[in-house]
């Protein structure tokens, strides 16, 4: 199967795995709850997330077909995504300014005059529709890694506080030696080890950011455990896996929203990193930042590409800490507490 | 050691504090006796080896090229390039032996003498230096044999008559006998026999006996392969205890010697005292040449305070590490390094329309351009089935096709901003002997011809037949520093126009070299630098011989072709003239057809100066020729003084914008707290 | 006490034991010794030329003690590593504990006035922002916390470099010299840099940290008994929130090499950070796992280190 087929089926799964929540939370009222508190407090934060992932799922669908772009014969036979086809004017020859009618250089008109709106950049590429193709890149670091890493860390998590004993010897062991790793040093470790691609990438990730939320699941679990309702649902009978799933699960939920839309910043920014030491993700604005970094040198000074790359991360990471800081203080039951 | 380096960080720190209370800036160096004449020079990588027998790169050259001296040099201002003697009283003739060997005779000037080392023994910086005789060069054409060396140009001394035989004796007394290889170096070598064709006569006379005519051989009697080394130095630096490598510890005869080596931080420089040209300021590299090229003289290079003065001008020459290369740019600008390339991303600033800009000209900065003997270039791996010779004609007429496809001209004004010319054949034009005028047919973009000859190899619009999509090969590249790989992107934007889909692979440069050793590569971007100034040295890249895949050697595009290598081996011998140039017409025209490479460029190197460097010429091949030129350190005081004024009044803001915008808070806060 | 120590002692070296068997798994079970020879003597390397490098660097044993008991890599690689005999360099042959040696003077030149001004600056501001709660200072400067968590650490050594060091022309823009009268104006602008990357996330932390404090009964005791804001502040909130910053400070020397890896690459600095990027790109897999060692070595002191000050403060610990 190719892979646009694949990626196509992902976001009808996505889609429906949305719809799936919507419809839970309609019905939970204390996530209903929830959600409408951050709702009013992070409108604008919330708007702008959904925008980036509109965006992210846009530039997931893709089929075969249509007109070819300029004179490249081979774009006729790629998928190409509904981000690609708005942008199917042919490439500059190089740098142009945002809106600009001519090249930057030289002075020669351009193919498609006044309709970069972030310019184009050495390559005469469109700014815009590379700094949107980005936003899928993000979302994918995101979201591939989270779902390595938090079965994993619930899975370990969970079976550590609920069995204790041994394994709970053995999970603690493991998560204190990988915790005593520095985590960049690791992953840099991991990617050397596993090579590069965006799914090494984010295997590398996940293996690097399951402690934490393990170590809260643990935690987490080890205080339900002695619960009383817990309690006597097994010493009703209830098997370890229903008591796990109806009692345990649910309760943990809150957890892992909070880790994971903290932990997504720290992993856009921690590709950035990686970008810079060559071994990030192929299109991802960290890239964009690493390639145009010298440009701020140039004399006159290009500044769309670097500040348009840097601008979409701050945007969405700063709209993400700040959903990720209003759901901690509505969630935490800690803090909920204090302010009730 | 802890509380060591505690006390050094505390030290460092209160010495520091004063240093910045007396005066902030953003000089990076410490202050300096104006008396001293010092050089600022940036490097760019940790070098990994600088012994003369195996550093093969142009960053390693310009540290050893100042130590290690030769036989004979290049004459900074001749062009077309020209030899004289080095160490060497004159350049040698060759002198034919009858049954087809040739020998040279190299006579040796008295009182080579070392840089002072420990090295040499308790009285090392004493008066009597350690002099270099001809055994010394005779110990260095040793250790190019010698196979626990990383030597990557064996090949052209294996001509010496007896190299190989004494490579192999060596290799079988160390595996015969694994105490053989704990003697000092020189003592394993005399057991081995030495080298037949090297014969020392005396302690000033060295003859070398090839097995076949080589006159290129010359030329590397000019590089630093072929300098005199002290055994002495090889057996005590071996690394043991707190002794360096020999590799991380110069000790040579050249004009200057190193007094401080950090590979990760700096490199210093100085005088070497015993250097001949102090006592022999006669010798032709000694002092700075009374005549030069055309044009020389107006230039300004044959200044009459610098003609026939003895050499070097400089005192110190101060490297310092800076891998990136826009602070190095950035530094040369505000005066802290004397000399730079120009950057891409600075080209605009500093040249208009192909000149100076007005702003840089009235800094006093000269810009000097010259055509470089370099070539890059796109290539197939002729062992691949799709894309090389197995695939016969369809192949052939596929690299056609490619070829005419990559438009040369746009990608120098894109990633070169113009500094090179599209290369047209395998020898850069600047090299004589190359076919003059000559226009390759297939190196003009003609996107109708390449798609006509690309349906001919069966592929009509870029589909392989075969699987009814597009033909896809790859493009092996490896990261060369920042910014990515869009310099190559672009081809694989050039042959979507064709319909062929190349799938760019990016890894790291190691990665890339086991590809090649795997054959499993189809097609890349390689480069050529001469090492000496001769067709002979861009066109053995072809040669069966040279085949990475069955001989290891640098034709890495594993081209091979009979009749090429028959007119080959009658060039190579032959002596420059119209004989020799016809010969190489018929081997471009070959390759013309065949395609084994796409010929990219020909470099144009644009350097820049401030004026207070003298005699700069630029030499296009890696040879540091720093000891013909001059600083004027005065000069430079004052202009770095003006250039580097901080701008204090953004600090101020700063400070006035927070204080205005949290006062007013502190005000209401305690006025709601009453 | 002296039982809590000792036990702690013990899961401490039991923890650099499993971190020396990921590494072991890592760098010779995935990268096998044959594929670094072949990294290390590149391109045109033979096979008699591998097989005598992995001789040269100890690389020709088994990999597994259940293939050769008495010769193996693995046990190889404990005790070398646990006897700090860290053997030389995959790619230029120098001792690696010499460069470990040489590089951390250059990185606690660095790290330490980082982590110093960083602890001062971030603790005194969050303060600063705890006071004044609920006002606009607080939000503001919360907002800004975030703002300055968004950005990537790439992104303020680029702007750095080009605004203080091209622009303004204060410091030099990258470099490093021995020299003490010259290193302060190297250090001054990724000491900056460094200071500004992790003000975000820290100063957010400890006001959490203070208006938690705030919050509780003995502080509007305090206050009832007429003691100042600031006394409060200073003498009580301070005084008990002392453990979070303790704790905080030891997950943040992780950090500080990290940022520290950018940093020293990016402006020049010889030290340990640069030592790792250079191992990185050169593919210098025996430097990568002795730096990876090191460091994790000193997390693990750093921790129990942590814990046993802990079990000094609040006796409850021990007996955990």
């Amino acid at each position: 199967m190719e892979p646009y087929v694949i990626s196509n089926g992902l976001v009808a799964l996505i889609v429906l795995a949305v719809l799936g929540i919507v419809r839970f939370v309609r019905r939970d009222r204390l996530w209903r709850e929830a959600l409408g508190e951050l709702w009013r407090r992070r409108r604008g934060s919330v708007l702008v997330i959904a925008l980036f992932v509109l965006v992210g799922l846009l530039d997931s669908i893709a089929w075969k077909g249509g007109e070819s772009v300029g004179d490249d014969l081979l774009s006729s036979h790629e998928s190409r995504t509904v981000i690609d086809r708005l942008f199917q004017g042919a490439g500059e020859s190089s740098y142009s300014a945002p809106l600009a009618s001519e090249a930057f250089y030289g002075g020669d008109a351009l193919v498609s005059p006044g309709s970069h709106w972030l310019g184009t950049d050495l390559l005469g590429r469109d700014v815009l529709h590379r700094t949107l193709k980005g936003v899928r890149v993000a979302l994918l670091i995101g979201g591939l890694t989270s779902a390595i890493a938090i079965p994993l860390a619930l899975l370990f998590g969970i079976g550590a506080g609920y069995l204790g004993g041994r394994f709970d010897d053995f999970v603690f062991f493991v998560m204190s030696t990988l915790s005593s790793i520095p985590s960049l040093l690791l992953l840099i470790a991991l990617i050397m080890a596993l090579g590069r691609g965006t799914w090494q990438i984010c295997l590398a990730l996940g293996l690097t950011s399951w402690v934490s939320l393990c170590r809260v699941s643990r935690g987490e679990t080890l205080k339900l455990r002695e619960l009383d309702y817990v309690q006597a649902a097994r010493a009703l009978g209830v098997s370890h896996a229903r008591v796990i799933v109806r009692h345990i699960l649910p309760n943990l939920m809150h957890l892992v929203v909070i880790t994971l839309v903290l932990l997504f910043s720290q992993l856009v920014l921690s590709e950035t990193i990686l970008a810079y030491l060559g071994i990030g993700v192929s299109g991802s604005w960290g890239e964009m930042i690493n390639q145009a970094r010298n440009e701020l040198s140039r004399e006159p000074i290009i500044w769309w590409n670097i500040t348009a790359a840097a601008v979409a991360m701050f945007s969405l990471l700063l709209a993400v800490n700040y959903v990720g800081d209003a759901l901690r203080d509505i969630l935490d039951p800690r803090t909920m507490r204090e302010t009730t | 050691m802890r509380r060591a380096i505690a006390a050094r960080c505390a030290g460092f720190w209160l010495t520091g504090l004063l240093a910045l209370a007396t005066g902030c800036g953003n000089n990076p160096y410490a202050e300096a006796d104006p008396a001293v004449k010092i050089r600022f020079s940036p490097f760019a990588t940790p070098h990994r080896t600088l012994d003369p027998a195996e550093a093969y790169n142009v960053t390693a050259h310009e540290v050893t090229g100042l130590v290690y001296d030769t036989l004979l040099e290049y004459h900074y201002l001749k062009r077309p390039y020209t030899l004289i003697p080095g160490l060497a009283k004159a350049v040698p003739e060759a002198e034919a032996l009858g049954d087809g060997r040739v020998r040279y005779r190299f006579e040796i000037r008295e009182g080579i003498g070392f840089g002072p080392d420990p090295c040499f023994g308790d009285d090392w910086a004493g008066a009597s230096p350690r002099i270099a005789v001809a055994s010394d060069f005779a110990f260095q054409l040793m250790r190019l044999a010698d196979p626990a060396l990383k030597v990557q140009v064996r090949d052209p001394f294996s001509r010496i008559e007896g190299f190989e035989a004494f490579h192999d004796a060596l290799v079988a007394a160390r595996a015969a006998d694994p105490a053989f290889a704990d003697q000092p170096p020189l003592a394993q070598y005399q057991a081995a026999g030495g080298i037949r064709g090297v014969r020392v006569d005396g302690d000033h006379a060295l003859e070398v006996t090839l097995s076949e005519p080589y006159p290129q051989i010359l030329y590397w009697f000019a590089m630093e392969f072929t300098t005199p080394v002290a055994h002495e130095a090889v057996a005590y630096y071996d690394g043991e205890g707190q002794r360096e490598r020999y590799a991380d510890h110069l000790v040579g005869t050249g004009p200057y010697q190193v007094i401080e080596y950090d590979k990760r931080s700096r490199i210093v420089l100085e005088r070497n005292p015993n250097w001949y040209g102090i006592e022999q300021p006669d010798a032709p590299g000694a002092h700075y040449p009374t005549e030069g090229a055309p044009g020389d003289a107006e230039a300004g290079l044959l200044d009459a305070a610098y003609v026939g003065r003895p050499l070097p001008f400089i005192d110190r020459i101060e490297m310092r590490l800076d891998k990136e290369s826009i602070p190095v740019f950035n530094k040369f600008l505000q005066g802290y390094y004397d000399a730079a390339g120009i950057i891409k991303e600075s080209f605009d600033q500093v040249v208009q329309n192909d000149t100076l800009s007005p702003e840089m000209a009235a800094r006093g900065i000269t810009l000097r351009k010259a055509l470089s003997p370099g070539l890059f270039y796109l290539a197939f791996n002729m062992e691949d089935s799709v894309v090389g010779a197995k695939g016969g004609e369809r192949a052939r007429k596929l690299r056609q096709a490619m070829s005419l496809a990559v438009d040369a001209e746009r990608w120098i004004q894109i990633f070169l901003n113009g500094r090179g010319i599209p290369a047209q054949s395998p020898i850069p034009p600047v090299i004589s002997g190359s076919p003059e005028g000559y226009e390759n047919p297939y190196r003009r973009v003609d996107l109708a011809r390449a798609r006509l000859l690309l349906a001919e190899a069966g592929y009509a619009d870029g589909i392989d037949p075969a699987t009814g999509k597009p033909l896809r090969l790859t493009f092996d590249t490896y990261e060369v520093g920042s910014g990515g790989a869009l310099d190559r992107e672009y081809f694989i934007d050039e042959w979507r126009k064709l319909g062929v889909d190349v799938d760019l692979q990016v890894t790291t440069y190691n990665e890339f070299q086991a590809k090649v050793e795997r054959l499993a590569y189809q097609v890349y971007l390689w480069g050529w630098s001469a090492d000496y100034p001769d067709p002979e040295n861009f066109l053995f890249l072809l040669t069966c011989d040279m085949r990475r895949s069955t001989n290891g050697g640098p034709n890495s595009s594993n081209f091979c072709d009979p009749e090429y290598d028959r007119l080959f081996d009658k060039m190579e011998i032959l002596a420059a003239g119209e004989e020799r140039d016809a010969v190489i017409r018929k081997m471009v025209a070959i390759v013309e057809n065949e395609r084994p490479w796409i010929e990219l460029y020909n470099g144009v190197g644009y350097s820049l100066a401030h004026d207070w460097l003298r005699n700069v010429k630029p030499f296009g091949m890696s040879y540091p020729m720093s000891k013909y030129m001059d600083v004027d350190a005065r000069v430079r005081a004052e202009r770095r003084a003006e250039w580097n004024k901080p701008v204090v009044w953004p600090a101020w803001v700063l400070a006035g914008v927070f204080v205005v915008a949290v006062v007013p808070g502190i005000r209401t806060f305690f006025r709601e707290r009453q | 006490m002296l039982a809590y120590v000792l036990r702690r002692l013990l899961y401490g070296g039991a923890v650099v034991l499993g971190v020396l068997g990921v590494l072991f798994v890592l760098f010779f079970q995935v990268a096998t010794p044959d594929d670094i020879a072949r990294r290390a003597l590149g391109d045109k390397a033979r096979t008699d030329a591998i097989e005598q490098w992995k001789v040269n660097h100890g690389y020709d044993r088994p990999l597994w003690p259940w293939q050769d008991f008495d010769d193996n890599l693995f046990f190889h690689h404990y005790s070398t590593m646990l006897s700090f005999d860290f053997g030389r360099s995959d790619v230029d042959d120098a001792p690696i504990m010499r460069r470990v040696r040489e590089g951390a003077v250059p990185s606690l030149i660095l790290t330490v006035p980082i982590f110093t001004l960083s602890l001062v600056l971030t603790v005194l501001l969050g303060l600063f922002v705890a006071f004044f709660r609920e006002t606009y200072i607080d939000t503001a400067g919360v907002f800004f916390c975030v703002l300055a968590m968004s950005v990537s650490i790439l992104l303020y050594i680029i702007g750095g470099q080009y605004l203080i060091g091209k622009l303004l022309r204060w410091f030099p823009i990258s470099g490093f010299d021995s020299d003490p009268a010259v290193v302060l104006r190297f250090l001054a602008l990724p000491v900056l840099i460094g200071l500004l990357s992790g003000v975000g996330s820290n100063v957010r932390f400890y006001r959490t940290v203070f208006v938690e404090e705030t919050s509780r009964d003995y502080v509007r005791t305090a206050r009832a008994k007429g003691a100042g804001e600031w006394r409060v502040m200073v003498h009580h909130v301070l005084s008990n929130s002392l453990i979070p910053i303790l704790t905080q400070i030891v997950l943040a020397i992780p950090f500080l090499f990290t940022g520290s890896l950018l940093l020293e690459s990016f402006f020049g600095i010889p030290g340990l950070g640069s030592l790792m990027v250079d191992a990185i790109n050169q593919n210098d897999f025996a430097t990568m796992r002795v730096m990876v060692f090191v460091f994790s070595l000193l997390f693990v002191v750093g921790q129990i280190a942590t814990d046993i000050s802990y079990a000094a403060v609040d006796p409850r610990v021990r007996l955990e």
